[in-house]
């Protein structure tokens, strides 16, 4: 079965530290992901290698079979792969409904130019329906009209997911979702990625600390340790590995 | 929904169109304010230019008027010479200055904010030194005189002379307006809102997909050639070219004429070029004077009114509505 994201050998050091020392894994069937580890695992670097905000030292990072370590952050993600922030980044000044539009837009220069003469419209009409839909499973449909500015921290880490999603990526990336935000917003966020997950069978790969959150929600648990990827599994598996146990308490 | 708001935009750009062609038939016994209103709107295209960048983008070029000195000495040179006609002329100012904004922008477009301001700064200082040192060219310190103004042009049902001041009136205001529906299209397009996304987060909008560097590239020399053309424009109706017109003074005259104006809003610019240009004209306000006036006004501008005059103005409407409708929902419980 070919990989949708296979990340092969990977260092990054920064100085003297190897936050990242030859990770490898790949993931194959769609599903959610987690990937967990204890603080100084190399989990957010190696998140920063996949996005293209670090370069890796060595290795490579394939997207549906094609290299991207080389490439910019923008056309990774014409090439599928989306992603949120652990510091969660909306676009303030513009409305909810806005922030997902722009986030289904074609970005492309050429096609941003043509739409700009033809002043055509449609794709956008067409796109805000979804938006509508999207925005209202998370709870969000009253605020549309709304500046993002405006949103709770949790509402927007909600609408981030949100406009991530509406660009139909093959690979979803989430950077510690659930840190900051309220059980109840919590639960909503929980429920939207299954119910996400269930319609799209797409790959997501969510780094994550909140072990409850993440155990509950994925099919598949990575664990990163020095650097590399220690052990995966089920999150049934995970949780009596003594090598797991092991890494978190030594 | 939609198609009214489409067609209340539609009422307002014709509105607008029609009280810029009518201005000097109400005026039509003061040249003097004829000059000056004609002046205004050569200087409100650079200011729509600049607008792009600063207010659309977040980009602060403080070299802008720069690119209209080279579209006014390229228009300047050919018409002089007699090598090409008005539009031709023009039109070559234009794309020379987008090109120059293209091999400027590809180096100083990767630099972060403060330091491209800074080379944005050293930018327009070389172009002035260009324009005031290349003597077989562009006439050194002296200038270019005597440039010649664009032939009548036969609309069929009327003749357009721009050899007199109504005449060049109705030709800058056409150009104005085309400038001015360029201005709404780019930013009232996919193209506009990743410019948005670009001002507000640049590495949002790259893990989004935008091309940040291209669409700054992109906008940079859009935004240097309509500055161009605007320059191409002031030096035909002035007649003459003179590099102090392009010199530091007159960049950051044209950032405050932006920003005092409205930065980020459609009308903005044009207020600001109204005020700086216009008002000073006609009101007569000592050269001397006029940047401790503005100095202050820029101050109480940044105190009371971070959107410009445009943005207060247009507040101020909201808050006026705003109330008016409390006191008819208060009255019809």
């Amino acid at each position: 079965m070919p990989a949708i994201l296979e990340v092969d050998n990977v260092t990054k050091s920064f100085g003297g530290v190897r936050a990242v020392d030859g990770a490898s894994f790949r993931l194959a069937a769609p599903g959610i992901y987690g990937l967990i580890g204890p603080n100084g695992a190399g989990k957010t670097t190696l998140f920063d290698v996949i996005c293209g905000r670090q370069s890796a030292d060595t290795g490579n990072v394939r997207l549906a079979e094609q290299r991207i370590d080389q490439l910019r952050v923008h056309r990774r993600a014409r090439l599928g792969l989306a992603r949120t922030f652990q510091e969660c980044r909306v676009l303030e000044a513009e409305t909810c409904l806005d922030n997902v539009l722009f986030a289904a837009q074609d970005k492309h220069l050429g096609s941003e130019m043509m739409q700009a003469t033809s002043r055509r419209t449609g794709a956008r009409r067409t796109e805000s329906e979804e938006a509508a839909r999207l925005l209202d499973l998370v709870n969000l449909r009253h605020l549309a009209a709304e500046p993002a500015g405006n949103l709770s921290f949790g509402q927007r880490r909600l609408l981030e997911i949100v406009s991530s999603i509406i660009a139909r990526p093959r690979l979803l990336l989430l950077d510690e979702p659930a840190s900051g935000i309220n059980p109840t917003l919590l639960n909503t966020l929980h429920d939207f990625l299954l119910r996400i997950f269930a319609e799209r069978q797409i790959v997501v790969l969510i780094v994550e600390h909140n072990m409850e959150f993440i155990m509950s929600l994925a099919s598949h648990i990575l664990v990163m340790h020095q650097g590399r990827v220690l052990e995966q599994g089920p999150p049934a598996a995970i949780q009596k590995s003594q090598r797991v146990i092991d890494a978190y308490l030594g | 929904m939609a198609i009214r708001a489409g067609v209340a935009r539609l009422s307002i750009g014709v509105m607008f169109a029609v009280v810029v062609y009518l201005l000097p038939v109400v005026l039509v016994h003061s040249p003097y304010v004829l000059f000056a209103l004609t002046l205004t709107l050569c200087y409100a295209i650079p200011a729509m230019a600049l607008n792009l960048l600063l207010g659309y983008t977040g980009l602060v070029s403080l070299g802008h008027m720069g690119f209209a000195g080279i579209g006014a000495y390229v228009t300047a040179v050919l018409m002089k010479n007699g090598i090409a006609p008005f539009a031709p002329a023009i039109i070559a100012g234009t794309i020379v200055a987008g090109l120059v904004g293209v091999l400027v922008g590809i180096p100083c477009l990767r630099l972060r904010s403060h330091f491209f301001i800074i080379v944005t700064l050293a930018v327009g200082l070389i172009l002035y030194l260009l324009f005031n040192n290349l003597d077989w060219l562009t006439g050194g310190a002296a200038g270019l005189p005597g440039i010649p103004r664009p032939g009548p042009i036969n609309l069929g049902f009327a003749i357009i002379d721009p050899r007199r001041p109504l005449g060049f009136y109705f030709l800058a205001a056409t150009i104005f307006l085309l400038v001015f529906i360029v201005q709404y299209a780019l930013i009232y397009s996919d193209f506009g809102r990743s410019l948005a996304a670009i001002r507000q987060d640049e590495t949002l909008a790259g893990s989004r997909g935008v091309d940040v560097f291209g669409h700054k590239l992109t906008i940079f020399a859009l935004s240097a050639a309509i500055a161009g053309l605007g320059g191409g424009l002031q030096v035909e109706f002035l007649r003459a070219a003179a590099p102090q017109s392009y010199g530091f003074l007159e960049n950051i005259n044209l950032v405050l004429i932006v920003i005092v104006g409205g930065a980020g809003s459609l009308f903005g610019p044009t207020l600001g070029a109204l005020l700086f240009i216009a008002l000073p004209e006609m009101l007569r306000v000592a050269d001397t004077y006029r940047m401790v006036l503005f100095g202050a006004a820029l101050l109480a501008l940044a105190l009371f009114a971070p959107r410009g005059l445009w943005g207060l103005a247009v507040s101020g409407v909201r808050k006026l509505r705003g109330h008016h409708s409390a006191l008819t929902h208060a009255g019809h419980p």
